[in-house]
């Protein structure tokens, strides 16, 4: 009971100290703009430095290195384990939370072991070209709302949100499909058999899913009319019939479930973990030691964190808190810090669950064959994708204030739910006689 | 054959992959929400832990072990008489019939002692024991037991695995009506003692049953119940 107690507080306390989180990083946003403007530099180099120092390599490279950790802690719970807990530090184990450290120590220590007939500069170009491709992805999600404050007389408008850029998505697929890079040159560098079979099965992988990727968001980009991500967050918070937010989940349901499935596939994490195959091949890293192992399992992790924050932003309303908005902007009051902290936090509360979502997807589903990796791709995304594209343009043509495309959204994800839950009972073993439950003999005594 | 395959060719909703992998995703949610909230019991007597919370099945082994069945083959033991020498005669029938002959007795007499002989040595390979119980089974006097309800520990060295006399002369002693000391006296056992012994002393075994080859609540299970009788927690 107790530990229910103390997990039901915990539950409760990481929006909110994901609320002063937030609130902490627009004080650091703002007092670099302080600084920066005192210097003589233009308005938001400040809060663009400060944004890449707090979000990327803090908010993302804590989270990305937590995830390492809470993996291994999740999928104990999942799968009725304990997991992680050795590593007492007075006698607490905290969640496996220092594993972190030893982790970090082992790779950082282990003996550099490299192939001798390696392509040196590509080998160790590898690491980097993997790593750097998905962490430069999150510079264009916007975290937090702007809020603007006044320096000397001047209007400075900050905002959680590294770089805001025109081509907004087209820079997310751009820096999306360098990534592949980084696993073909590691595959190929490293002279051996089996990680060049991992690096042409991430090429073919991750330059197939590209397509069904692209393609996902063309629905969500005529629905909002714009490329640039901050601006389709901000269209997300517009109410439909004056109650339902325009989110893209209500909106592209089908877009974004391939967007997910897509997105899912470019991190090479189970069931897509083709170019890893760790029962067959080793993969694309098997010639890598260390921290160059080491950037490259983290790498996926961070695509984890920014596709969890892509799809937030784009399908669940970004930086929108949602659930009773209007109640907390009049409490609150808009444009004040605390209520661009509220939403700020509320964009992390969401990553968060949806990273937890895909690390539980990952340990449901075993791999794919490779021909089914192809198959669903290109003979069922696809399809369904521009189908997708075709029936929203449509919908947005005769219908130009997306309510037709909500009525339709919400139609397919009845849809969705009524084909789930009409599971069959096909496939489920048969109760036999000593298939008993396990904790049947266990008496009732607390 | 343990369960019946289905191998049904998927239907439409199947091959549409996504409701049955919402569904999936579904059950493992629900596995994960239970453990997160509920921890495992950590009743010391393990099959008495409540699973219907948690299903979390985990033992903490070094810290936590499950307890043997009774009639488990543990490690062996040298059963004691009432005054603290061995029950054991060397005969070495037990010697004799180990498979893996793994046991080494000298024998030797007692001073004070004209018919019983003694071992002097009485030592065991526990690396070269194929736990199969012949010795037990062989002893006329039931001087060795293989009831002490643990395995053989670890050791870093395999001198450490050689068990002599001293490390395996240990736990309860046992009486039974036919042992010689018993019946004429023996010098290490005062006279009411013995008249105590001689009324409590098992009768003749039929054979080596469980019964008899076994001590009554000499194991770690019992251990276990004793610490969660004293409100032990770790």
């Amino acid at each position: 009971m107790r530990r229910f107690f103390g997990m039901v507080l915990f539950a409760v306390s990481v929006p909110l100290s994901m609320v002063l989180l937030s609130y902490g990083v627009y004080w650091i946003v703002g007092g670099f703009e302080h600084f920066t403007s005192w210097l003589g530099l233009p308005a938001t180099y400040g809060a663009a430095i400060a944004n890449v120092l707090v979000l990327m390599a803090g908010v993302v490279m804590t989270t990305a290195a937590a995830l390492t950790v809470g993996e291994r802690k999740w999928s104990a719970m999942i799968q009725n384990r304990i997991g992680p807990n050795r590593i007492k530090v007075f006698g607490l184990s905290v969640g496996g939370i220092f594993f972190l450290a030893a982790d970090a120590l082992k790779m950082l220590t282990k003996e550099n072991i490299e192939p001798d007939k390696r392509s040196r500069v590509l080998y160790e170009l590898a690491p980097m070209a993997a790593f750097a491709p998905s962490f430069v992805l999150f510079a264009v999600v916007p975290v937090g709302p702007p809020v603007d404050i006044q320096i000397g007389g001047v209007v400075h408008r900050i905002a959680l949100h590294v770089a805001s850029i025109d081509a907004g998505l087209l820079f997310v697929f751009g820096a999306a499909s360098l990534a592949v890079y980084g696993t073909a040159l590691a595959g190929w560098a490293s002279n051996s058999k089996l990680a060049i079979l991992g690096g042409v099965r991430a090429s073919s992988q991750m330059i197939s899913y590209e397509v069904s990727l692209g393609l996902s968001l063309v629905g969500s980009m005529m629905a909002y009319q714009s490329l640039r991500i901050e601006q389709m967050v901000q269209a997300q918070g517009h109410l439909l019939w004056g109650f339902l937010p325009a989110l893209g989940f209500f909106l592209q349901p089908v877009g974004m479930l391939v967007f997910f499935v897509s997105a899912f596939a470019e991190t090479k994490r189970a069931p897509f973990d083709l170019p890893e195959g760790e029962s067959e091949i080793v993969g694309y890293f098997v010639e890598y030691p260390g921290m160059k192992f080491g950037m490259m399992f983290l790498a996926e992790f961070i695509e984890v964190v920014v596709l969890a924050a892509i799809t937030s932003a784009i399908f669940f309303g970004g930086w929108h808190p949602v659930f009773f908005e209007q109640t907390l902007k009049e409490a609150v009051g808009e444009g004040t810090v605390w209520w661009a902290a509220i939403c700020a936090g509320a964009f992390l509360a969401k990553v968060l669950l949806l990273c937890w979502l895909q690390l539980v997807i990952r340990w449901t589903l075993p791999r794919f064959r490779f021909d089914q990796v192809q198959k669903l791709c290109w003979k069922m995304l696809l399809p369904v994708t521009l189908v997708n594209v075709f029936l929203t343009g449509a919908l947005i043509l005769i219908d130009e204030s997306l309510e037709l495309l909500a009525v339709v959204g919400i139609v397919e994800l009845v849809g969705m739910v009524l084909l789930t839950a009409a599971a069959s009972r096909k496939g489920e073993l048969p109760v036999t006689v000593h298939g008993a439950p396990a904790h049947a003999h266990a008496p009732a005594v607390h | 054959m343990p369960y019946q395959l289905r191998d049904d060719d998927a239907d439409l909703r199947e091959s549409m992959y996504f409701p049955e992998v919402i569904r999936g995703v579904g059950i493992l949610m629900k596995q994960f929400l239970r453990n997160f909230f509920f921890g495992r019991e950590k009743n010391p007597d393990i099959l008495a832990r409540d699973r219907s919370f948690s299903q979390n099945a985990t033992l903490q082994y070094p810290e936590e072990r499950v307890p043997y069945p009774p009639g488990y083959r543990g490690l062996h033991r040298l059963v004691p008489r009432e005054d603290g020498r061995p029950r054991c005669v060397a005969c070495y029938m037990c010697a004799t019939v180990c498979p893996a002959q793994c046991i080494y007795i000298e024998a030797g007499e007692y001073p004070d002692d004209p018919i019983e002989k003694y071992p002097v040595k009485f030592v065991i390979d526990e690396l070269r024991c194929v736990v199969c119980g012949f010795c037990v089974e062989a002893c006329p006097k039931d001087a060795i037991r293989m009831d002490s309800g643990e395995h053989a520990p670890p050791s870093y060295t395999r001198a450490a695995q050689v068990w002599d006399e001293k490390r395996l002369l240990r736990g309860p002693p046992v009486s039974y009506q036919y042992d010689p000391w018993l019946r004429r006296g023996s010098p290490g056992i005062a006279a009411e003692k013995l008249a105590e012994l001689r009324a409590s002393a098992k009768p003749f075994p039929a054979g080596a049953t469980d019964e008899y080859s076994q001590t009554p609540g000499f194991s770690v299970r019992t251990l276990a119940a004793e610490a969660k009788a004293r409100g032990e927690k770790r």
